[in-house]
C-alpha cells in the first residue's frame, strides 16, 4: 500500500527540501513515510535531517556499493534516504537505478516522498517526476516560479504523472495570496494544499540541521504544512503493483 | 529609449536572469543589460528587454518587441529562459538623458522579483538603492498585482504550457521514457 509523490519545482530556492521534510513529518502522524533525496547532483536533504555525517547514502546504493537498507535512517518519525555530497559519489551513481530503490522501498511503506531536482534539463532531473504517481508542486507567488511550476506540471502530465496539489511557500504578509492562489489554481490540475508563510524559523532550522516541524513545531509555517498534509489525500496502490511498475518502467541506462 | 553602445562586458546565455541581476549588483555596474529570450515559440518573445543600472541597481526597463516600458516591460520579459544576455558599461552621464524618462522607471527590487523570482535578491537590491529611490506604496502594490496580471494573461500561459508539453514530448523521445 503505497503512493509515491515527487515534490518538485521548476526552479531552485522555493524551499522544496524544507517542504519535503515538513510534509513528510506531518504525514508521518498518519502514515509510514519514507523521504528520498532524489536530487542526486545537489544533495540537500541530509542537512535538513541531521544526517550530514551519514556514512552510507543513496549515492552508494546507486553505485551498487550498498543495499537500500544501509542508506535508510530513522529520523523524526520517518525513514530518510539521504544523498551524499561528494562529486565522486555523484559521478559513480547511476540515477536510473533509482527506480529499483523506489521499488524496494515501496514494499514496506505507505508514502514515498521524492525530493526532486529543481530543473527539467536532464533525464536524471526529470526521472523522479516520471516515476512518481503524483507530484506536489512547490511555488512561490512570483511570475518565474509560477511559470516554471506550470512547466513541471506539463512534463508530469505528459509522462502520465498526476498533480496532487500546489504548495505556496515563502509567502509574505503583504502578498494578496488568496487572489494569487485562486488565479493560479485555474491552470493546475490540483488544489492549493496550503500557503506557507515566509519564516526566519526555516533558516534557523536548516542551520540547526533539524526539520522545521521539529525546530519550531508551533510556528505559523509548521501549522500550514500540517494543513497541507491533511489536504493531501493519499491513494494507496497495492505495494506489489507499484514495485512491479517501477521495475518494469522503461528507463534505459545512461549511455 | 536611446543609449550609447558602451563597453561590452559580458555576452552569454543564462538559464535564469537572476545570475545577471546578482552579478550586476555585486559589481555595482553602471550601464545596461539586454535580455533576449532564446525561446522563439513564446508570445512576447520577439524583441529584447533592456534594463539599465546605476551602481548595480536597476533604473529603467524597456521591451523592444512590445514597445512598453517600466513594470509592463518586465512583465513582457518574464518568459521562461534561457536568455542571451549582454551587459554594457557606461558612464553615469551617458545614462542621464535616458533616465529622465519617468514612464520607463521601475522600482529597484522589481526586476529581481519579476524576472528572477528572488525576493532575497530584491531585498539586497533595495538596500543598495539610494534613499530617493524607495518605492512608493503604489509601486509596491503594483509589484504584487503583476503576478495577478500575469495569471490573467490566459494566452501567454497557454503558450507556456504548450511549449512545455512539446518539450516534454521531444525529450521523451530523446530520453526514451
Amino acid at each position: 500500500m503505497v503512493e509515491v509523490f515527487a515534490v518538485a519545482s521548476g526552479k531552485g530556492g522555493t524551499g522544496k527540501t524544507t517542504s519535503t521534510v515538513a510534509l513528510g513529518m506531518a504525514l508521518a502522524e498518519r502514515y509510514d513515510v519514507t523521504v528520498v533525496d532524489a536530487d542526486t547532483g545537489m544533495a540537500n536533504l541530509l542537512f535538513h535531517a541531521g544526517l550530514s555525517e551519514a556514512e552510507t547514502t543513496l549515492h552508494d546504493v546507486l553505485a551498487d556499493d550498498a543495499a537500500v537498507a544501509d542508506a535508510a535512517y530513522e529520523r523524526f518519525g520517518m525513514t530518510v534516504i539521504p544523498c551524499g555530497t561528494s562529486l565522486d559519489g555523484f559521478r559513480d551513481a547511476d540515477p536510473t537505478r533509482l527506480r529499483d530503490v523506489v521499488a524496494t522501498l515501496a514494499a514496506d511503506t505507505d508514502v514515498i516522498l521524492l525530493d526532486s531536482p529543481p530543473a527539467l534539463d536532464s533525464r536524471a532531473a526529470v526521472l523522479p517526476v516520471v516515476m512518481a504517481d503524483r507530484i506536489v508542486v512547490v511555488l512561490q507567488p512570483t511570475i518565474p516560479a509560477i511559470s516554471d511550476g506550470l512547466k513541471v506540471q506539463e512534463y508530469a502530465t505528459s509522462y502520465g504523472t498526476g498533480i496532487a496539489g500546489l504548495l505556496f511557500n515563502k509567502v509574505r504578509e503583504d502578498e494578496r495570496i488568496d487572489d494569487v492562489t485562486a488565479k493560479t489554481e485555474r491552470y493546475f490540475d490540483g488544489p492549493t494544499l496550503a500557503a506557507v508563510p515566509e519564516t526566519e524559523r526555516a533558516r534557523e532550522a536548516r542551520r540547526a540541521g533539524r526539520p522545521l516541524l521539529a525546530h519550531a513545531p508551533d510556528c505559523a509555517a509548521a501549522t500550514a504544512y500540517h494543513r497541507a498534509a491533511d489536504a493531501l489525500s493519499v491513494d494507496h496502490g497495492e505495494s506489489g503493483d507499484v514495485a512491479d511498475r517501477f521495475r518494469s518502467a522503461v528507463i534505459p541506462e545512461t549511455p | 529609449m536611446k543609449l550609447p553602445r558602451g563597453t561590452l562586458r559580458k555576452s552569454r546565455v543564462v538559464s535564469d536572469p537572476r545570475e545577471t541581476l546578482a552579478d550586476v549588483l555585486d559589481r555595482t555596474v553602471t550601464g545596461y543589460a539586454v535580455f533576449e529570450s532564446q525561446e522563439t515559440l513564446l508570445l512576447d518573445a520577439d524583441g529584447r528587454g533592456v534594463v539599465t543600472f546605476e551602481d548595480g541597481v536597476p533604473v529603467l526597463a524597456y521591451h523592444t518587441g512590445t514597445d512598453r516600458g517600466g513594470p509592463r516591460a518586465l512583465a513582457d520579459l518574464a518568459v521562461p529562459g534561457p536568455y542571451h544576455v549582454s551587459v554594457f558599461e557606461l558612464d553615469t552621464a551617458d545614462l542621464a538623458t535616458a533616465h529622465e524618462a519617468a514612464e520607463l522607471r521601475v522600482p529597484p527590487g522589481m526586476p529581481a522579483e519579476r524576472l528572477a523570482g528572488d525576493p532575497a535578491l530584491a531585498d539586497s537590491t533595495r538596500r543598495a538603492a539610494p534613499d530617493d529611490r524607495t518605492p512608493t506604496t503604489a509601486q509596491t502594490a503594483d509589484d504584487h498585482s503583476a503576478v495577478e496580471a500575469f495569471l490573467e494573461n490566459e494566452e501567454k500561459i497557454a503558450a507556456i504550457r504548450e511549449q512545455a508539453r512539446e518539450e516534454a514530448r521531444a525529450r521523451a523521445d530523446e530520453w526514451d521514457f
